[in-house]
């Protein structure tokens, strides 16, 4: 039985460059997109994380389906903006996509892993977390929630052999960055412990220890990519 | 089915799950709140199970992570005889 692995956020960026590597690497992939994409290598189905009833119906076929290994919650969105002046509609919008989404779906997915007796189920964060970076509070509150979240259901999960980890970069170099000033993004890289603008290769290095058998022991971590 | 069918297949799960004789596993042993003899893990696998015999052997779709599952599950996932007569009652008349 080939395993099953599912990756939001797969139309675009770290989601979509996980998503082919996984591809690759053999597991049958169903990527989560708000959008259709085409091109990808991997089957996509279009569905809202923020919305708990899309994503019930994306996942629909195989929420208690024990091929299920893996849940990689990639999607999220960001607004570079100082708190006193971003729009509540984008702050709800902020929070309901990158906290909420990433609920929904654990909700959604999880209860295949327990079936199977056990799984992965990663996370996506940010290195903003650690950094507190002006600008992005909004992003970094959701993102913040995310970790404390990944603690909690680690912990709920732990009986079943399911971990659940996140993984939190800085900026990586994805299409996600073009609108963004250079000199913002040189000025988190310098914050980070290695000074280096990571690659989506440098996450998808994490995301897949974080999927070996033999990873079966780290659960509840968030690990920052470029050390904070 | 019957009541006592379903009951039976409730308690021998359970049983299974606690390590005990189904004969210790009665329509009023508790599943959760205070005296549960079941804990948290435990009960998403039971409930796993019974979904499954749901659809299997009743015929019937029981998701217990539907909103209107989930806002019942106080009452429904009482005691293994509230569960047993949730699920006789979804069955088609």
């Amino acid at each position: 039985m080939t395993d099953t692995i599912i990756v939001t956020g797969a139309s675009r960026g770290l989601g979509a460059h996980c998503a082919t590597r996984l591809h690759e690497a053999g597991y049958k992939v169903i990527g989560i997109g708000r959008k259709p994409t085409k091109d990808l290598p991997y089957v996509t189905r279009i569905a809202d994380v923020a919305d708990p009833e899309s994503v019930k119906a994306a996942v629909d076929d195989v929420k208690r389906d024990a091929s299920v290994y893996a849940l990689i919650n990639a999607a999220g969105i960001a607004s570079m903006n100082l708190i006193l002046t971003t729009p509540a509609e984008t702050v709800k919008r902020i929070i309901d996509t990158n906290l909420l989404g990433t609920i929904y779906c654990c909700q959604a997915v999880a209860p295949a892993m327990i079936k199977r007796g056990n799984g992965r189920i990663i996370n996506f964060s940010t290195l903003g977390v650690p950094l507190a970076i002006k600008g992005e509070g909004i992003y970094v509150a959701s993102k913040a929630g995310v970790e404390a979240f990944t603690r909690v259901f680690a912990r709920e999960m732990s009986a079943h052999g399911v971990t659940v980890n996140a993984v939190a970069p800085g900026p990586i170099a994805t299409g996600l960055l073009e609108k963004v000033a250079q000199e913002k993004i040189d000025n988190v890289v310098a914050q980070q412990l290695i000074a280096r603008q990571g690659e989506p290769e440098d996450v998808w290095n994490v995301v897949s220890l974080l999927l070996k058998p033999e990873s079966s022991m780290i659960t509840g971590q968030t690990i920052y990519v470029g050390g904070a | 089915m019957s009541y006592s069918e379903i009951e039976d297949f409730i308690r021998a799960e359970v049983a299974s799950l606690i390590g005990k004789n189904v004969q210790d596993v009665t329509a009023d042993t508790i599943l959760v709140g205070q005296n549960r003899v079941v804990d948290s893990a435990d009960l998403v696998v039971l409930l796993l199970a019974v979904e499954d015999f749901a659809k299997e052997q009743l015929g019937v779709q029981w998701d217990w992570t539907s909103d209107s599952a989930m806002s019942e599950a106080r009452s429904v996932l009482r005691s293994v005889g509230s569960l047993s007569r949730h699920l006789s009652e979804l069955q088609p008349a």
